[in-house]
């Protein structure tokens, strides 16, 4: 089985599925699958080797509905909530990525005796003074009308980098990743514009209710999301391994660094305690 | 028949930037640093503003327009209403006309009915409450999430109206802003409201809302090739479909006029203000030069599947208005129309003809253009372009839209 739609509380949901045993559920960024591509990336193919990766849209996401009573971060958590319900999910690996890590804290908090393991790479969803999340929003207006480097700069290492070029090139990309990228947006400017900009401010405070092992992973040139915010999860999370920094790396470190993340994620898998 | 309704409006534009503006910065709009604005400069600014308009009303033009922009040079009115109040003061004829508040960036919908319903009673009916959802670069400055605007807008729009011809006090069960007293004191003078006008863009869903409600559809695009007839053909089927007919009145366009002396005098006249509103006040609204803010990925307030087909049908990186490199182009896009009395009528009048728009909003001050040489194009424009436009105008609605006066005269305001 690889991708298929799914009903969940009469909206329809994407998923990929890779994989077998037991079972990990990831939950997509801006730079990730879903969002700019329909097939997963190496380093999902990674954790699929060692788990059975559920890996849905989100709500407006390449083949999932738009949501229209989709209105914070809270809704998006209930969503899931009937996901997992619909595919029996009861206990699982969470891994997430920027708005998905975010989602991934939020539902870590508020369901913490169903998550085995807990992994945020870039995590947006923290207010920490001063450290501000990027807009993606204004970097995705395109400079001269064409030039979309700042979007890069922001969510890679290098605006000039062959993989940044590939899945964010200047003019017009392939017309289905062009509106999976635009179907992202939309979700993000439903969940995380306004007010707050992708944080919740009573999350920092909450934290301290995951009990299962979690792993805090940061690219360490990621211009979307500040370190302090890595930081904050990582002190904010009981016994949380992290930050881990991927030296190298932008905010999509997953993607740019795929071997040395997907093997942090298994690491924590194979050995939580170490 | 009614002839072709003239309006001037006025962006309030900010005409003090150093001449090394477009080089040194980005945008326009959102984040051009406000360390630029020079207050000193600026003392008389507002007055000189409310005093075209005024005169405006003394040339006996049927209306004024303002409309609400925010962080820009382009437009200096974050709060229309306050011209517009000093507009029920400083002219007595025309109908004031703001174009509109953009609601999704007001907490409470019911101050817009207020002060909509207060300009109304103190200008002795001549409001046309205008409406708009906000564009792109208010989703920045303001934080409004764009994907919801639009419903957060008509939410907005029809509480105002339930609330402007239902007696209160009465409980708005809305999804955005649920109201338990919704009772507004005063109400308009205008009955059962004043006109409601609602910009867009050819979105097909603000067509659409516009031609369920009855409301005028004010298409917003500056430039009026082939697009501005399709809108108006596009606007017309939908009215159909919702058991309406059109009528020039049920439409306004935005254009930009310059009547000089002659045809040969008046491009050198503007010039130097025609190409500061280009250059200037569009880059970040219609100039792909810097960072455009108003349409786009960023911006997603269009569905997804408007998106496609917007991609399916467009080249990216096409020309803006701002783009024009040289008169030539510019003359091209049919936006600022420059020349003299005759050319100008000429001009507008194959416009009327092509576009059958009754709602002319003219813009006359561009960028930094001198007061004097503003005044004086309005006067030509008022005294030469003007009178035969209207008869010209009127004699083209009468053969083509033979329904009765009564019905044109409603537009806005059917319910």
């Amino acid at each position: 089985m690889s991708s298929r739609v799914i009903e969940v509380a009469g909206r329809k949901v994407g998923l990929v599925e890779r994989g077998d045993g037991a079972p990990l559920v990831y939950l997509h960024g801006f730079a990730d699958l879903h969002a700019v591509r329909a097939e997963p990336f190496p380093f999902h193919e990674a954790l699929a080797r060692e788990r059975r990766l559920v890996a849905p849209a989100h709500p407006g996401c390449a083949d999932s509905d738009e949501y229209p009573d989709l209105m914070t971060v809270e809704d998006a958590v209930f969503h899931y909530l009937e996901l997992f319900d619909v595919l029996g999910l009861d206990r699982f690996d969470l891994v997430g990525h920027c708005v998905g890590g975010w989602i991934a804290a939020e539902i870590a908090v508020s369901h913490p005796e169903r998550i085995t393991s807990l992994t945020l790479i870039g995590a947006a969803g923290l207010f920490v003074p001063g450290a501000h999340i990027g807009d993606v929003f204004m970097m995705a207006q395109p400079a001269r009308g064409i030039d979309y480097a700042d979007l890069r700069a922001m969510l890679f290492a290098r605006a000039d980098a062959p993989l940044a070029l590939d899945l964010f090139p200047n003019g017009r990309g392939d017309i289905d990743d062009e509106v999976r990228r635009y179907q992202m947006l939309r979700f993000g400017s439903f969940i995380g514009f306004k007010p707050p900009y992708f944080y919740h401010r009573a999350l920092i405070n909450r934290l301290h209710r995951i009990a299962c092992p979690a792993l805090v992973i940061a690219g360490d040139r990621d211009r979307m999301v500040p370190p302090a915010i890595a930081k904050a999860y990582a002190d904010g999370i009981r016994g949380a391994r992290g930050p881990v920094v991927i030296p190298g790396a932008g905010h999509a470190a997953h993607l740019e660094a795929p071997d040395a993340t997907a093997k942090l994620v298994t690491d924590l898998w194979v050995s939580p305690n170490a | 028949m009614t002839p072709a309704q003239l309006y001037c409006w006025h962006f309030m534009a900010y005409p003090h930037l150093p001449a090394d503006f477009d080089e040194k910065h980005d945008s326009g709009w959102v984040t051009v640093p406000n360390r630029l604005w020079d207050a000193e400069a600026s003392r008389d600014l507002y007055q000189t503003y409310i005093d075209q308009l005024a005169y405006a009303d003394e040339l006996g033009f049927d209306g004024f327009v303002l409309n609400e922009h925010h962080q820009n040079v382009y437009g200096l009115g974050p709060s229309p209403n306050l011209i517009a109040a000093a507009l029920t003061q400083a002219t007595h004829r025309g109908r004031i006309v703001v174009l509109g508040n953009l609601l999704p960036l007001h907490m409470n919908p019911m101050r817009m009915a207020e002060e909509y319903a207060m300009l109304d009673m103190m200008s002795g009916g001549r409001v046309i409450a205008g409406f708009a959802p906000g564009g792109g670069p208010e989703t920045f400055n303001y934080d409004v999430p764009s994907a919801r605007s639009r419903e957060q807008f008509w939410e907005s729009l029809d509480l105002i109206v339930r609330a402007w011809t239902e007696d209160g006090p009465f409980i708005h069960e809305g999804v955005h802003f649920p109201l338990r007293y919704v009772n507004p004191w005063p109400k308009p003078l205008q009955k059962p409201h004043p006109p409601i006008w609602v910009p867009g863009s050819r979105s097909p869903g603000t067509l659409i809302e516009c031609a369920k409600r009855g409301y005028c559809y004010f298409l917003s695009s500056r430039s009026h090739g082939s697009a501005t007839g399709r809108a108006k053909d596009q606007f017309s089927d939908i009215l159909e479909r919702h058991g309406r007919r059109y009528h020039p009145f049920r439409m306004g366009i935005l254009l930009s006029v310059y009547v000089g002396e002659s045809d040969a005098t008046a491009r050198a006249e503007c010039e130097e203000g025609v190409w500061y509103f280009l250059k200037n006040c569009l880059k970040g609204h219609l100039r792909t030069e810097g960072r455009q803010l108003t349409f786009g990925p960023g911006v997603p307030y269009i569905p997804t599947r408007a998106w496609r087909q917007y991609l399916e049908t467009s080249k990216p990186g096409r020309k803006l208005l701002g783009d024009a490199e040289n008169w030539e182009e510019l003359e091209a896009s049919n936006s600022i129309i420059v020349g003299g009395p005759e050319t100008v009528y000429r001009r507008l009048a194959e416009l009327v003809e092509k576009s059958e728009v009754g709602n002319l909003l003219i813009q006359f001050h561009l960028g930094n253009m001198g007061d004097d040489i503003t005044r004086a194009s309005m006067k030509r424009f008022a005294e030469q372009v003007a009178p035969r436009l209207r008869e010209h105008s009127a004699r083209v609605f009468a053969e083509r839209f033979p329904e009765s006066e009564e019905d044109m005269a409603l537009a806005g305001s059917a319910q």
